[in-house]
């Protein structure tokens, strides 16, 4: 390392970054949760955890400033509060900001996390948070931001400041970041193919022999995360709803005049169902590609049960049949788009009055 | 069981005179061929031609690829698929490494196909650039066959010509290596279960619970799958792995990113042999099916995980799918039951993103029991493919030439020999 005449330089012959750090009032020093309400300020160089940011930065940077703000006060209105902090930090011309670490401490996590992307997206340099995995910061702002995954309290705190420094500077030098194990955030969220230097037949027979011998092992695929949707209440009387049929198993008139996607789809079409006793084989087609629809082009009543439908409503046990059925294409489907298309089809049964749906699938 | 491949090295293919391998290169009589494979009468034609690694060059609308093999002794070739019944996966089978039979789907009997999945490409091979990279057959000689269908031939027995006529063309080639000196030579040798060599009876138990078939896709009556049984509602059996990896089974028309080589070359298998008596003591093969009802897949899941268990006494499964969708959450079932059972597993699969780039991991299954999972990739990333100077696998018809052979901007699971269902790819989505 040349050690000549590069005393205020940094890296790579730049000078040292300035970093603003931010604080909540009880790392900053002010007080407990009798100062939670306490609005921002910000002191000169480092304050409390600030010593460790600095002594990580070591050559690297310098802690210029530090803002401090209660919690209650930026996580009741974190717009705000987010729009004033900024204002204080630039006005000491950073090159990135650290943010906590937050630890298990869900307001200062948030505060963080907001405040995180708001540096990144209004002044255009790095930002880094870090937190404990149930902060509920980590599932809000880990998309936008990069987190670094800390323990739970305070005792950790070298270490956490030690990753935080690295993965900043790392950013504010352009360097490509690495995996997400590897430098120690949270997954952002996206997939990327990569080539591993062993097939995957390799790996998977070492991982289950580290299963069947009780050593860790690490799983590349996570668990998914479900919505929890609460069932809607009852129907009570059946004889005077009116209900709907909705499909994802692609059937739609001859030549998809909604041009819905086979695969992955991102619209939905509502098709009237006004005067037709029974739907017609020769009236639609399939478009869908995860199943040869073969018996549903023979009788589209294997999907969508107009037929049956009919019936019932003769008979007197439900009061109609919507008007109209929906479908789209629930193959390859991205959990996003069908969210949305969910969320629209059920405004508009609703908007229609459907009190209840039949969903049918294949 | 015991089965030798005897490996001949291939390092080019040409056409000649005569069929023959000499040195490490395979000469071809078109014509010979060409007359051999329109024996069978439903095809009216059978273009042939080849593609070299590192040639400008685009395969399209492929549907399958075969290792060329033939029987020396011990056996028939792809009994029943081809007719005769007979013995597999002993004795010996000379393989010819480097080149492969790939399969192009022609226009077909009247139209072509009116799925609307069918991308207008088909599967696509380049011979150079990005896609050549990353694919297996993108670095092997190629000898590309585009059967056209005799006049009145259904779709169906089309298709069923069209991979006879692979297997067909495998074999053929390979007999030219049957009287060699092989460059290299592999043994798989297992014995049965009841009889584990003295030493090797404290290693720990692995089978693997091989999902072939996806009853997600209309089967093709009479198509030649497992011992040339159409298969579609097998119930889970035991197999010896020598006969998957001598041809006992056939990939089905419709297959999500498993080819025959592919079961020739069981990635899988061969690393299991590999370890054993290493590691890990390979205790068998159960192949099963991805039904498309849930009370058969309850039923094949129970069946698999007890055959596993107590036949053959396994400590860990390794389980794998071949579709995307129900064959995923069998297989997750299937391993349940497993778990369940006391066999430890882990699984392999290609998996998709909550949107379809840049989207974040997703499953179709959330079991905390199935926690062992391998990435094999996500199959809808972009990928460009540079233009090529020449076209192989469409029967003549000049219009599009142009477009086919320029740029195409696609998705990685468009290229044939990329991903593999069956763990034989170094491809793996990162979640970062």
């Amino acid at each position: 390392m040349p050690s000549d005449a590069k005393e205020e330089d940094g890296k790579m012959g730049s000078r040292k970054l300035r970093i603003v750090h931010y604080l909540n009032q009880f790392f900053g020093g002010i007080g407990g949760e009798d100062k939670a309400h306490v609005g921002p300020e910000i002191k000169n160089g480092p304050v409390g955890p600030g010593i460790a940011v600095q002594q990580a930065l070591g050559e690297r940077g310098i802690v210029v400033a530090t803002v401090i703000c209660g919690d209650n006060y930026f996580s009741e209105k974190i717009e705000d509060a987010t729009r004033e902090v900024i204002r204080l930090i630039q006005s000491h011309q950073p090159d990135a900001v650290i943010a906590g670490p937050a630890f298990d401490a869900g307001r200062y996590g948030i505060a963080c996390g907001a405040l995180c992307k708001g540096v990144q997206n209004q002044l255009g340099i790095p930002a880094v948070a870090g937190m404990f995995k149930e902060n509920p910061g980590v599932d809000l702002y880990r998309k936008d931001v990069y987190i670094i995954e800390t323990g739970d309290s305070a005792r950790k705190m070298a270490e956490a400041v030690s990753r935080m420094v690295d993965l900043v500077c790392r950013l504010a030098a352009n360097e490509k970041i690495g995996k997400p194990f590897e430098e120690g955030y949270f997954p952002r969220g996206y997939l990327e193919n990569e080539v591993s230097d062993r097939l995957g037949a390799e790996r998977v027979v070492s991982m289950v022999l580290a299963k069947i011998r009780g050593e860790s092992f690490e799983s590349e695929v996570p668990p998914p995360k479900f919505d929890q949707v609460n069932p809607a209440p009852g129907i009570r009387d059946l004889r005077s709803a009116t209900i709907a049929l909705v499909t994802d198993g692609g059937l739609v008139p001859k030549g998809n005049p909604d041009r819905i996607e086979a695969r992955a789809a991102t619209r939905f079409g509502s098709y009237s169902l006004k005067g037709i006793k029974a739907l017609n084989p020769d009236d639609y087609e399939v478009n869908h590609v995860g199943y040869t629809p073969v018996y549903i082009l023979q009788d589209p009543h294997r999907l969508v049960p107009v037929d049956v439908m009919r019936d019932l409503e003769e008979e007197g046990r439900i009061g109609k049949l919507h008007d109209r059925f929906f479908a789209t294409a629930g193959a390859v489907c991205v959990v996003e788009n069908v969210k949305k298309m969910g969320q629209a089809m059920a405004k508009e049964l609703k908007d229609d009055g459907v009190s209840g749906v039949i969903l049918t699938s294949t | 069981m015991r089965l030798q491949l005897d490996i001949l090295n291939i390092r080019d293919v040409q056409f000649a005179d005569q069929t023959k391998m000499i040195d490490g290169v395979l000469t071809i009589n078109r014509l010979e061929l060409q007359d051999f494979l329109k024996e069978d009468k439903r095809l009216s034609h059978v273009d042939i031609e080849l593609a070299h690694p590192g040639e400008k060059c685009r395969i399209l609308q492929v549907t399958d690829a075969v290792e060329p093999r033939a029987k020396k002794s011990g056996g028939v070739d792809f009994p029943g698929a081809l007719g005769r019944q007979g013995r597999i996966g002993q004795g010996s089978t000379c393989v010819l490494r480097g080149a492969v039979v790939i399969l192009c789907e022609s226009d077909g009997p009247g139209s072509p196909p009116a799925e609307p999945s069918t991308a207008q490409l088909g599967g696509i091979i380049d011979m150079s650039g990005p896609g050549a990279e990353l694919s297996i057959y993108g670095k092997t000689h190629n000898i590309v066959l585009v059967p056209r269908a005799a006049h009145g031939v259904s779709l169906h027995d089309y298709r069923i010509a069209l991979k006879i006529a692979g297997l067909k063309t495998a074999i053929y080639l390979a007999r030219t290596g049957k009287d060699l000196q092989p460059d290299e030579v592999e043994v798989y040798d297992l014995p049965p279960l009841s009889k584990i060599p003295e030493g090797f009876e404290t290693l720990p138990k692995v089978a693997y619970i091989f999902q072939f078939i996806s009853g997600q896709f209309e089967s093709i009556p009479g198509y030649p799958i497992l011992y040339g049984h159409s298969a579609e509602r097998v119930a889970p059996t035991l197999l010896h792995p020598n006969e998957i990896l001598d041809g006992a089974v056939i990939t089905p028309y419709r297959t999500m990113d498993i080819e025959v080589f592919g079961l020739q070359n069981h990635s899988i298998i061969k690393e299991l042999y590999r370890r054993h008596g290493k590691d890990l003591y390979f205790s068998g093969v159960v192949i099963t099916v991805a039904h498309d009802n849930i009370k058969e897949n309850e039923r094949a899941a129970m069946m698999a995980a007890n055959l596993v268990k107590w036949v053959l006494d396994a400590d860990g499964v390794i389980l794998t799918k071949c579709g995307g969708g129900i064959p995923e959450v069998a297989m997750a079932m299937t391993a349940q039951r497993c778990e369940e059972a006391g066999v430890r597993t882990s699984i392999a699969l290609a998996h998709y993103p909550t949107v379809l780039s840049g989207g974040d991991s997703t499953l179709l299954f959330n079991l905390p029991e199935v926690d062992a999972i391998v990435s094999l990739g996500t199959p809808y990333t972009p990928i460009t493919l540079p233009p090529v100077e020449r076209i192989l696998g469409k029967s003549a018809a000049p219009s599009g030439e142009a477009q086919e052979m320029g740029e195409i901007r696609t998705t990685l699971n468009t290229v044939k020999g990329v991903l593999s269902q069956i763990a034989d790819t170094k491809v793996t989505a990162v979640r970062y």
